[in-house]
This record gives C-alpha cells, sequence and structure tokens, in this order.
C-alpha cells in the first residue's frame, strides 16, 4: 500500500469515527428534544439571544437547532414555541418566524434524504 | 419636477440649506449649475460652507436620563461630496452634474445630527431611524414635520477658529495628531488650518489626518450599541484629503472646519491600535514589510485566508495575517486578498439585504486604508491591514450573532451563479442597469453613452436619501479612483465563467475580478429582489 493511499484510508477511518460520534451525539440531542418540556425549549432557544449567545459561533447553530426541532416534534409543540416567542414582538421576530408553520414545512420538506442514509440532511453548522 | 420661482442664488441655496428645505435646496443648486452657468466645483464649494456649522455634534455618545448611553451618528454630508466628485468623471456632459445632486439632495437632511437624534431638529435621523413624527406629531397628521423645514436655526456645536501657527512642521504635526488623540478639538483643527497653508507640507498633512482617522476603530461592535464608529473617521478623513484636492487647498477651509474638529469628537478608539500594534512589535519588529513582494498570494493561502475572515475569531485573524507577513508578502498583496476573501462573503454567505450595512463600512474603511498605503509611506502601515481584516470580521462575527429571518432570507446566491456567469463581461452593466430600472419604475430616463459610466448613472438615480446610498456612492467611487470597477469593465475579453473563483481573483488579472464578482452579486440581488 502506498503512502498516499495509506493516507487516504487513515483519513476515512477518522471520518467514519467522526461520523459514528456524530450520529451518537444526534441520537442523544433527539431523545433530550423528545423529552423536554415546552419551558426547557423556551429557555433552550432564549439562548440564541444576542444578550445571551456565548457568541457568533454559537448563534450559527441557530437554523440547525430549528432543523431538528421541526423534525423530532410535533406540530402542537412547534404551535406553542411559536406562541410564545410571537408574543415578544419584534426583537424575537426571526426566532418566531423560524418556528411558523410555513417554514416548518420548508424544512420537512428540504430535509429529505436518501433511505440508506442514517440521519435525515440537518446542517452540521 | 417642482416649480420654483425667483432668483436662483446661492444665498437662497444657502438658506434653503440649513432651513432643511432640502427639495428647494436642489432645485435652486441645479438652477445655480445648468440656467445660471455658476461652476459646479464653485457650488459645490458653497454648499459645504453652508453646512459646515452645522455638522460637528458635542459627542458622538449621548447620556440618556436613565444614566445609559446611546450612539449620536457622524456626518455624512461629506462623504457624499466625496463620491460625487469621484464619479462626475466617468459622466458625459451636463450628466456629471447628477451625483453631485445626489449629494445636495442629502446634505439639508443631515444637519444638526444630536438634534435629530432627540427629534429636536428635522432630517433623515429624525424623519426615518428615529420616528419622531410618531413622538411628537404636528397639528397636520398628514405631514411629517420632520421632514422639513426647520422651525428654528440650526445649533453650532464647535465655532470656527483661527489657524496656529509657529514651530516646526514635524513638531505640529506631532502636537496635532495628539491633539486629535486627547480630544482637543481647538487645537487640532488650528494646527490642521496652520499646515494646511503651506503646500509644500501637504502630503506629509494629508498622511497625518488620514493615519488618525486610520487608528481610530472600534475592536467589537458586537453587543456595543453606539459605542463605535464602524470606520467613520477614516472615511471622513479620505474625503477631506480627496475634496481639497479637487477644490483646492485655498478654498478648502470651511471642508477642513467640517471634518477635523470631529477627529478628536468621543468616543476615540484606540483599543484594536494598541493590540496590533503589540503584535506587531512582538512578531515583525525589524522586518521590513515591503508593500508589494515578489510572493504573490497563493490560492491555498487566500482560501485560508478567507475561511478565517468568514468563520473564524479574532485571533484566528491576527494569526492567518501574521503568517502572511512572516513569509514575505507585501501590505498590499494581504490587503488585496481580505478584499478578495469579502467577496466570498458577499457572494455566499449574506442572506438579507439589511446585514450590508457594517460589512460595507468595513470595506470602505478598506479602501481608505488601501490608498493610504498606495500613496504615502508609514512604518504603521503593516498594522493597518490587520485593522481592516479585524473591522470585516467583526461585521462579520456582528451580523452572525443573530438569528437569522427566514423570512426575510434571501435565496443562496448559488441559486443564481450559472446564470450570472453566463453573462458576458460588457453585458453585466447593461444587465444591472436594467434590473435596477425595473425596480425604480418611475425614472424615465436613458443612457446611452459609455457603458464604463453606467454604473455611475444608476447610482445617481437610486431612490434613496440615507446614509445607506452614501456609502454606496463612497464604494463605487473607491473603486473606480482604482479602475477597478471600471478596467473590469473594460477588459471586456475574459470568460465570465472564470469570476466565480476567488483563487482565480489572485492572478495578475486581480482587481478587475474583484469588480465583476461584486457587479454579479449585485445582479443577482437585484434579480431576486425583483422575484419577491
Amino acid at each position: 500500500m502506498s503512502s498516499g493511499q495509506e493516507s487516504l484510508t487513515a483519513a476515512w477511518r477518522a471520518r467514519n469515527a467522526a461520523a459514528a460520534a456524530l450520529a451518537l451525539s444526534e441520537d442523544q440531542m433527539r431523545q433530550a428534544i423528545n423529552a423536554a418540556t415546552v419551558e426547557e425549549l423556551v429557555a433552550l432557544i432564549e439562548g440564541f439571544s444576542p444578550a445571551r449567545s456565548a457568541g457568533p459561533e454559537w448563534t450559527r447553530t441557530f437554523e440547525p437547532l430549528v432543523e431538528r426541532l421541526w423534525t423530532w416534534r410535533d406540530d402542537a409543540t412547534m404551535a406553542s414555541l411559536a406562541e410564545v416567542f410571537g408574543k415578544r414582538g419584534l426583537p424575537w421576530m426571526a426566532v418566531s418566524n423560524a418556528l411558523s408553520p410555513e417554514h416548518g414545512a420548508r424544512i420537512r420538506t428540504s430535509l429529505q434524504h436518501p433511505a440508506w442514509a442514517r440521519l435525515p440532511a440537518f446542517s452540521v453548522a | 419636477m417642482m416649480q420654483q420661482t425667483g432668483a436662483a442664488t446661492v444665498d437662497r441655496l444657502r438658506d434653503e440649506i440649513q432651513s432643511v428645505r432640502y427639495r428647494e435646496a436642489t432645485h435652486t443648486f441645479c438652477r445655480l449649475v445648468t440656467e445660471e452657468n455658476r461652476p459646479l466645483k464653485s457650488m459645490i464649494k458653497e454648499a459645504i460652507a453652508a453646512a459646515a456649522p452645522y455638522v460637528q455634534v458635542p459627542s458622538h455618545m449621548m447620556r440618556l436620563p436613565s444614566g445609559e448611553m446611546r450612539g449620536v451618528n457622524y456626518d455624512h454630508t461629506i462623504l457624499g461630496w466625496r463620491g460625487a466628485i469621484s464619479l462626475m468623471r466617468e459622466l458625459e456632459g451636463k450628466q456629471g452634474v447628477l451625483p453631485s445632486i445626489q449629494a445636495m439632495w442629502y446634505v439639508p437632511q443631515g444637519l444638526n445630527v444630536w438634534e435629530q437624534v432627540i427629534c429636536a431638529f428635522p432630517g433623515h435621523y429624525a424623519r426615518d431611524a428615529e420616528q419622531c413624527n410618531r413622538k411628537f406629531p404636528g397639528p397636520d397628521a398628514q405631514v411629517d414635520r420632520f421632514d422639513g423645514p426647520a422651525w428654528n436655526p440650526p445649533t453650532i456645536h464647535f465655532d470656527d477658529h483661527e489657524s496656529i501657527q509657529g514651530g516646526s512642521v514635524d513638531d505640529r504635526l506631532a502636537r496635532m495628531t495628539w491633539a486629535i488623540a486627547e480630544g482637543n478639538k481647538s487645537e487640532s483643527y488650528g494646527l490642521f488650518l496652520g499646515l494646511a497653508k503651506e503646500p509644500a507640507h501637504r502630503k506629509q498633512l494629508k498622511e497625518a489626518i488620514l493615519f488618525a482617522g486610520i487608528i481610530d476603530l472600534q475592536d467589537t461592535i458586537i453587543n456595543r450599541g453606539g459605542y463605535q464608529n464602524i470606520g467613520h473617521k477614516a472615511l471622513r478623513a479620505r474625503a477631506l484629503v480627496d475634496i481639497a484636492d479637487y477644490l483646492g487647498w485655498d478654498e478648502a477651509h470651511e471642508l477642513i472646519y467640517t471634518v477635523v474638529p470631529d477627529l478628536g469628537c468621543s468616543p476615540r478608539l484606540y483599543g484594536l491600535w494598541n493590540e496590533i500594534a503589540n503584535i506587531c512589535r512582538i512578531e515583525l519588529a525589524g522586518i521590513a514589510v515591503p508593500k508589494r513582494s515578489g510572493k504573490p498570494i497563493e490560492a491555498h493561502e487566500l482560501e485560508a485566508l478567507t475561511e478565517v475572515l468568514l468563520w473564524g475569531g479574532p485571533y484566528d485573524v491576527n494569526a492567518a495575517i501574521m503568517n502572511l507577513f512572516k513569509r514575505g508578502a507585501g501590505i498590499l498583496d494581504v490587503g488585496d486578498a481580505v478584499m478578495v476573501g469579502f467577496q466570498r462573503y458577499l457572494m455566499d454567505v449574506l442572506e438579507h439585504p439589511n446585514a450590508f450595512l457594517h460589512p460595507t463600512h468595513a470595506l470602505d474603511y478598506l479602501n481608505v486604508v488601501q490608498a493610504w498605503v498606495r500613496e504615502y509611506d508609514s512604518p504603521h502601515q503593516v498594522k493597518a491591514i490587520f485593522m481592516a481584516a479585524r473591522f470585516m470580521n467583526d461585521t462579520i462575527r456582528s451580523n452572525a450573532m443573530i438569528p437569522r429571518d427566514p423570512k426575510f432570507a434571501l435565496e443562496p446566491r448559488k441559486c443564481h451563479r450559472a446564470w450570472a456567469d453566463g453573462i458576458a463581461i460588457d453585458r453585466l452593466l447593461p444587465i444591472l442597469q436594467e434590473h435596477i430600472r425595473a425596480q425604480a419604475r418611475s425614472s424615465t430616463r436613458t443612457w446611452t453613452g459609455r457603458p464604463n459610466a453606467a454604473l455611475c448613472l444608476i447610482l445617481s438615480h437610486l431612490p434613496d436619501a440615507t446614509g445607506r446610498t452614501i456609502h454606496t456612492l463612497c464604494a463605487i467611487a473607491a473603486h473606480r479612483s482604482r479602475s477597478i470597477a471600471i478596467t473590469g469593465c473594460r477588459a471586456g475579453t475574459r470568460s465570465s465563467a472564470a469570476t466565480s473563483s476567488t483563487s482565480r481573483a489572485m492572478s495578475s488579472e486581480r482587481l478587475p475580478t474583484i469588480a465583476i464578482g461584486s457587479l454579479q452579486t449585485t445582479l443577482v440581488l437585484q434579480r431576486e429582489e425583483l422575484a419577491t
């Protein structure tokens, strides 16, 4: 085996290990989101306020979180979340729009994935 | 077009500017230039003089009754004139006056900013951003009284001063820059006036005032509210230099009055400058970084720099740029690479038109830095590239601090890339013009002149009287002054399919590529806005 081929194989192994770790993490996230109350989900989303965000790297994960919420929670829960943030007015408009049924429908359609894939076509970051 | 009776005179123009009758002032300005045949240069000087006493503010921070503070905007009137003067050279005949009309339209609306933000004086800040008429409506509900005219004279916050003379030039330049840093407006202004009278030392003076503007820059705008200047001190310093060169320095007193005192206005922000000075002292001491090297930026280096500009943190940016300088890259090599990296953000990442606001200020600031590096010599120029890159990265990070609103997001530009790449270079400007015309359907003008001037004409027609257009004028004017946008149009022979590759941008034809990337982005944005 040439050194180039060894390097490729090692890189692919590392990638597969990362994918397995990510899949495990996603499954834990799925369980946590499923088990969470509306109040707990509200608290999680509140962490994306510019005043509470740990930084751009954290806030950039808002869209990936919204994808998972629309994938793993039911419409009633999403409607409750939208109602909470909709009442907060302009500063939370982006969040409440992300929780709107129209946006949810777009996300659920866009996340359709080949049958062989283990996870929906989530954004990673 | 409004009808106006009576003679068009400079006194009338002055009165209309100071009483915030911007429609009338613009009409009088047009009549003076076209009917009275008054020289455009002279009328620009008169308009600047009429506004000069009223563009200063006590501070760019205002203490609120609660004890908290809010920001007070910077004067934009002078930025409009600079953009107009630069663009007029691209327009033929009487059309050369159009950018100046755009600038004139803005001037009466941009006076007494301090009073505008507290709803005590009309103008575009009071009318639009502050929505003063909702808070303090007049007797007629159909009339927005903050659209003008003024109900009292504008306030003068800083009186004109005599020049300060005597002492060596080096000593006076040092005193002037320190007076700016210390906030001693009277001394810095007086010293500048005295130095401006000495043509033999003018280049030193220009270099010094640009340097003073460049080093005053916030380290971050994230969650800082008004405690920032988003590059305005540098932008205004360059406006001073460029307009004075146009008017003639002997005719520039009111222009200097407009710009120089504000450089010493609070807040003065030197934290970022000190950080960059420290890291350069540690890593680059004794190393003479050339302006241009024989080792241009490689494609993989550009990719790495772009990655940290768009997705990295501030210290990632420091490290990436330091690595380029340490391996022998020149100041302008890295500055160009920062400019190209920013195009990736415009083309592939930015999703909402409002999110352009701060990044375009950073772009404008980089243009000032690049001009300063090209035209003058200073041992500090390498630091200014760090400053500009940090500013760009910070505005990108600031935008990323706010969750994106899917309701207003634009379709990703990559969806339109094949369409944009399919447009031949010599068709870019005409198609851009067509799309903008489709948006501004009220315009009945047609353009039959030189294609490379079409963009200037388009910008002159933009139906917008706010600072956003002023900054657009400035950005395009900066491109024009380096033959970037125009050269891009003149090139005409290159395949536009190559323009989406930023790595290609670092070839010998990199500057045209930058502009074409921007034009394609603009086209795509226009197309999306039309679609919505």
